[in-house]
């Protein structure tokens, strides 16, 4: 009898669900819900990343840090050398140039468009999206690697690409059976893959102080063999000294 | 309130009750499992495909978009140095495309189905919308279009769109003429139309007054046996008031019955036009000028490259700046400066030029698109070159070789013969294809045994034997024997080869010809086996207006051949006008079969036919009515050697279908090649699904397996060779494995090989397509019910022990799921140094052996155990292999030890106090890491680290074992490290630090 009572509230509760169709906004709240509430996502104030790369073999240990403040980088461990790539420290985009092994600044362009866009991303997009300008719209149901997913189109502020400003749209696809994303695509935007269509695929949530968070990252171009990063821990709100984002004048990166 | 409760949980509860059945039905779907497996494409690029439609942005010089014939739109981001394809999920034949002048960014309107209409043409499916630039689209309808010609949206009102719809080819239909909306494609008016026999060639609006439109009306139709160009509608019309009304406006034309016309308007001067006429009138025939906006006509030009194929080449197009440039489409394209009184020729491109476009700030740059892909020029149409990613070639049929790798041959519409390699260092490039045939090109075959390819031109006017080792070309198509009537080869004419007689080859005429002797002689094993309907054998009169008599519309032909691979004396045919005939006896005696095949009209196409290898009475016939405009897909099986036959199609088949090819090992496991893309069966077509990872709804001509690897190999006519690899999961996809955790398949690739794929050549490639190579490692197969989200989920290689050889990032899709791995273990760890030591980049290949697959997903555990072997062309000795890996192996120790007592010295140099040891220390440490210098050109001199690295990366990846000189060397640097160990243990011991705090030898190496 109480089996049965289960069955029908089940049934009852599903239908009910899909009865309704489901906004934007609905499948959002959702989505923050499931992964640990809206409430403690505000809170964060920063993630670090501890990760591998593995391809082929080849096993390459990464950290990646990203702050509530726009802060973030990410350092890469060769032979015990940190390399870090993509630092920013509010104003300066950096990167150590691999074969001289000193940090080099990235064009003003890709600068200007991280700085545009960064603080909006931590710790998610879609976090209070409305405040940041950018807008959300649910475009239906697709199925992504068999599972079925509603597809969210979000649109940020523009970037400017080689001059001109350009759309900032990425396609979101959230599992309709848990809410959480499962791929991001978006239209690469220039470089010699400008045109084709960058995915990322989402996997092995774990909950991390209360929060969920994907361990495991497919990034590449869609219809291509992606590059896997798969995360060992998470640290939410990690002690990191700011001198570590500054962009080191003139000096040898292998000290810093 | 209560009953109205109590009915919301009934209508719930039987709600409920749907998803679950639903659910359960979806299970059986192969569709759904599909997973990871995923299309991969070879091109060729180098000779590209037809375009059917060029648009430039109007303001953005680098953005370009080409709407190809049969391959989907491809939009160029880069002003036309390259492409990508925007239209993959859609039908892949393309009419026209548009931007929206208003919002030209973002909005985009496909209409499908090209419209250049020769017999080999793909079809359209309507009307698509994107508006944020091709990344997403929607249908806005004109389902039974089948071609549009043109969409224009007025360059003051978005909303405001006119389409011209060519219509249905091969028969009448309703949806043509002149539509409008003014919802921006939500509703739709016909605002010209005259009747189900003629559609809109040409639609053109007056740049500076959208209110007026022109509008070219064609009455046309293509039979199988012929084509018809021209009639009394066929017409050209203007409206003033946005298409409410419209007047002929034929002042100045010829008399008699019109064909094609084509109309521009000049952007820079509304009063001048141009038209291109097929008239019946011979010299009346060609380009006419307007300069009253169409209130009369004076005939300029009636030259070859103005009037020759009208069905084919109707496209004019005005330079914008100056209304006295006209270009316009033809055989070699044609350019006139002085208002079209005369012309030249445009510069050297591949010929038949469809649409061309001049550069929206220089007039002297032009795109031309051909049937050989898109061009550019850059001085004026005198010299073009060619766009060299666009992958649009358009196979008429396909097949592989057994070679390593496999080689890939076929035909193609206007393009010649080809074969080329599957696999190449660096991918399949241009420069790896080898033309083995001029013309259009059709079936290409090579000798079972022998390095001889046949291949023939269209018609089998010309059928070759090439003898690849000695350079030895010869044609050897069948001519008439004493007595005989003329034979009729069908324009695709099939050729086939005996899988029981490498030297045998077959060619169908109206008869079957059987060489055993590779075409030297031929013998008629047949009677005329068509209907030999005289009716349809007019082809020298086929075209109407214009007399087009190409011998693509020769009729009454064989048009498959299938010999049993079981048994010699069984040969199928199939014609093209609807016959199944079956010999039992070698060709002695002839048995039509194809009197009852359930629910097809007569006489339907049989395009294929496909002899079981598993039975000899079984056998698969494709047949096509899309020529007498049937899309219906016709697929056919008989058990019975053709007594009766069963229908294996279902309503998920969305198209006509051509070509079958039957698994060899699992006789119910089906690919069917359709009209838009490829449809797989797993229990001998009760249900079909579509195959649609990386691979677009491309029409496919002919499929093949090649048997070794199980790669399923396609023909596309627009898309080139498209391949599945290894598609033997699928052989294996039963219910009980689609609802079990997880459940591995035999792995693939566990012979370790050696051979390499040699040097890569990318010179000159930067902006060539380059086809995908197939995976040459070992490769983990398994399904998994539903795609993995929560949770870890990890993937790693152990040995028998346990003990963890390699970890691998496990897939996670629902289905099929296919993870590589090259054989090699976790790189060694490194000594630090200042710069990096390259060789210690190199990952060891694992021995032999036995071997555990481990995949942990949340509580479960699920374990494959599997057995690489060495490769037995290096050797097959397995001593070999073990000098070889003890060497390795030795050094990839060597280097950890290093590693390991490099940062001990650096704790000990931080801790200890005394300077003199401080100075030793660092002496010690200079002899064993770089400590200066870069990663370039500043490099310091290589100290034992890098020696050390050096030699572990070269005997770790060369297939042989360590050569004397190698292990000459290794002692030179084991040497030195026992030295270097010997000081360093002295200098622990003097420094007398306390190191215990530092972790251990394990730790350090696994962090």
């Amino acid at each position: 009898m109480n089996k049965l009572t289960f069955t029908f509230l089940s049934l009852l509760f599903v239908c009910i669900h899909s009865l309704q169709a489901q906004s934007v906004d609905e499948i959002l709240d959702n989505y923050f819900e499931n992964t640990g509430g809206k409430a403690q996502w505000e809170s964060l104030q920063g993630i670090k990343m501890m990760a591998k790369v593995n391809q082929m073999g080849m096993e390459i240990p990464i950290e990646i840090v990203q702050l509530k403040s726009g802060k973030q980088m990410t350092v890469i461990n060769f032979q015990g050398q940190q390399m870090k790539q993509g630092v920013f420290d509010g104003e300066v985009l950096w990167n150590i140039n691999m074969m001289t092994q000193k940090a080099e600044k990235s064009d003003q362009e890709t600068t200007d468009n991280v700085k545009r866009e960064v603080k909006g991303e931590f710790p998610d997009p879609f976090l209070n999206y409305k405040e940041k300008g950018y807008t959300a719209e649910l475009l239906g149901t697709e199925e992504m690697d068999g599972a079925e997913c509603f597809k969210i189109k979000l649109t940020k502020k523009p970037l400017i690409i080689d001059g001109k400003e350009v759309e900032n749209v990425s396609f979101y696809f959230f599992d309709t059976e848990n809410y959480v994303p499962l791929v991001i695509h978006s239209e690469i935007k220039s470089g010699q893959f400008k045109g084709q269509i960058s995915e990322i695929k989402m996997s092995d949530y774990q909950e991390v102080g209360g929060l969920y968070f994907p361990f495991s990252m497919v990034q590449g171009v869609k219809d291509q063999e992606g590059q896997t990063i798969s995360l060992d821990e998470i640290i939410l709100n990690p002690e990191i000294d700011p001198a570590a984002f500054a962009f080191p004048e003139d000096t040898d990166s292998d000290s810093k | 309130m209560k009953k109205s409760i109590i009915l919301i949980v009934l209508g719930c509860l039987i709600m409920g009750f749907v998803p679950v059945q639903a659910q359960q039905k979806k299970v059986q779907k192969l569709g759904s499992y599909f997973g990871d497996m995923r299309a991969r494409h070879i091109g060729p690029a180098l000779m590209s495909g037809r375009i059917n439609d060029l648009e430039l942005h109007p303001t953005n010089s680098r953005i370009i978009y080409a709407g190809t014939a049969g391959g989907g739109v491809w939009k160029s981001n880069d002003g036309g140095a390259t492409f990508n394809p925007i239209f993959d999920d859609y039908i892949q034949s393309i009419g026209a495309v548009a931007l929206d002048p208003n919002d030209p960014d973002n909005t985009i309107y496909v209409g499908t189905g090209e419209t250049w209409t020769r017999n080999s043409v793909s079809v359209g499916d309507g009307l698509y919308k994107s508006t944020d630039g091709g990344i997403n689209w929607t249908k806005l309808g004109f389902d039974q279009s089948e071609r549009i010609a043109n969409i224009i949206v007025n360059p003051k009102n978005a909303n405001e769109v006119y389409v011209g719809v060519l219509g249905a080819l091969w028969s009448d239909s309703e949806e043509r003429g002149v539509y409008k909306s003014m919802d921006g494609g939500i509703t739709w008016d016909r605002i010209l139309f005259d009747g189900p026999a003629t559609g809109c060639a040409d639609l053109a609006m007056d740049p500076n007054d959208p209110n007026t439109l022109y509008a070219s009306m064609w009455e046309f139709r293509r039979t199988a046996w012929s084509f018809n160009s021209g009639g009394a509608k066929s017409a050209l019309y203007k409206s003033k008031d946005a298409g409410r009304t419209w007047k002929k406006i034929h002042n100045g034309f010829p008399n008699g019955k019109l064909g094609r016309l084509a109309i521009a308007v000049a952007p820079s001067n509304s009063n001048i036009l141009y038209t291109v006429i097929e008239a019946e009138e011979q010299d009346r025939k060609g380009l006419y000028r307007s300069d009253d906006g169409g209130e009369s006509w004076v005939q300029n030009n009636n030259d070859f490259g103005i009037t020759v194929r009208p069905f084919y080449f109707s496209r004019l197009v005005i330079d914008p700046k100056n209304p006295d440039v006209i270009v316009k489409a033809g055989l070699s394209g044609s350019i006139s400066r002085d208002g079209g009184k005369t012309f030249k020729d445009l510069g050297d491109m591949h010929s038949d030029i469809h649409d061309l476009a001049f550069h929206i700030k220089d007039s002297d740059f032009m795109f031309a698109g051909t049937d050989g892909g898109v061009y550019r020029s850059w001085n004026g149409g005198t010299t073009f070159e060619i766009v060299e990613n666009l992958p649009l070639s358009q196979f008429y049929h396909i097949s592989v070789d057994d070679a390593e790798p496999y080689n890939v041959y076929g035909g193609l519409q206007d393009n010649g013969s080809w074969f080329g390699p599957n696999a190449a260092a660096g991918g399949v490039k241009a420069a790896q294809w080898t033309s083995v045939g001029q013309g259009d090109g059709f079936r290409v075959l090579k000798h079972t045994t022998k390095n001889i390819v046949y291949s023939e031109m269209q018609g089998a006017e010309n059928v070759w034997r090439y003898d690849l080792d000695k350079g030895r070309i010869k044609t050897i198509q069948p001519l008439p024997k004493k007595g005989q009537p003329k034979l009729r080869y069908n324009w695709n004419a099939p050729i086939a080869l005996s899988r029981n007689q490498p030297d045998r080859i077959y060619i169908g005429s109206q008869f079957l010809h059987r060489s055993e002797d590779q075409g030297e002689s031929w013998q008629t094993i047949s009677p005329d086996l068509t209907t030999n309907d005289s009716s349809k054998q007019n082809q020298e009169d086929s075209g109407g207006l214009s007399m087009d008599n190409s011998g693509a519309e020769n009729h009454t032909t064989i048009f498959t051949i299938a010999e049993s691979p079981l048994d010699e004396n069984i040969i199928w045919v199939g014609t093209d006008d609807g016959n199944i005939q079956l010999t039992r006896d070698g060709g002695k005696s002839w048995t039509l079969t194809s009197s009852n095949l359930p629910g097809l009209p007569q006489p339907t196409w049989v395009y294929h036919i496909e002899a079981s290898v598993h039975n000899p009475g079984t056998a698969y016939a494709v047949l096509d009515g899309h020529t007498r405009g049937d899309r219906t897909p016709y697929v056919y099986k008989t058990t019975d050697f053709g007594r009766s036959w069963t229908s294996i199609t279902t309503d998920e088949i969305k198209d006509f279908a051509r070509n079958i090819q039957e698994d060899t090992v699992n006789p119910d496991l089906l690919f069917l090649g359709t009209e838009q893309g490829l449809y797989i069966t797993n229990n001998g077509g009760t249900s079909w699904s579509a195959f649609t990872n990386n691979l677009p709804p491309v029409a496919i001509h002919f499929i093949d397996l090649q048997t070794r690897t199980n790669d399923l190999v396609l023909g596309t006519h627009g898309r080139g060779v498209i391949i599945i690899d290894d598609i033997s999961p699928l052989r294996n996809l039963n219910e009980a494995q689609l609802k079990s955790k997880l459940n591995f398949f035999e792995p693939t690739g566990m012979v370790m090989r050696d051979k390499s794929a040699g040097f890569v050549e990318y010179f000159g490639t930067e902006t060539q397509f380059v086809g995908e190579n197939p995976s040459r490692v070992a490769q983990f197969k398994y399904v998994l019910p539903k795609r993995h989200t929560f949770g870890k989920m990890t993937m790693e290689v152990q040995d028998m022990q346990g003990n963890k050889v390699a970890t691998l990032n496990p897939k996670k899709s629902k289905g099929v799921n296919i993870v590589s791995w090259n054989y090699t273990m976790r790189q060694p760890k490194v000594a630090k140094g200042k710069t990096l030591a390259f060789g210690g980049f190199t990952s060891p290949r694992v021995p032999a052996g036995d071997y555990k697959l481990v995949i942990k997903k949340g509580r479960d555990t699920f374990e494959q155990i599997f057995t690489l072997t060495n490769d037995p062309e290096t050797s097959t000795d397995s001593a070999y292999f073990d000098a070889k890996n003890r060497i390795t192996m030795q050094l990839y120790d060597m280097t950890q030890e290093l590693a390991y007592m490099v940062y001990e010295l650096d704790a000990l140099l931080e801790k200890t106090k005394s300077k003199k040891i401080k100075g030793k220390l660092q002496a010690l440490k200079e002899t064993l890491v770089i400590t200066t210098g870069d990663n370039y050109v500043g490099a310091a001199e290589p100290q034992l680290r890098e020696k050390m690295a050096s030699l572990y990366s070269k005997v770790a990846n060369s297939y042989s074992k360590a050569s004397p000189n190698e292990m000459e060397f290794l002692d030179v640097i084991a040497t030195r490290f026992n030295a270097a160990k010997k000081t360093f243990t002295q200098l622990k011991k003097r420094a007398k630090v306390d190191l215990s705090t530092l972790k251990s030898f394990d730790t350090f190496i696994n962090e």
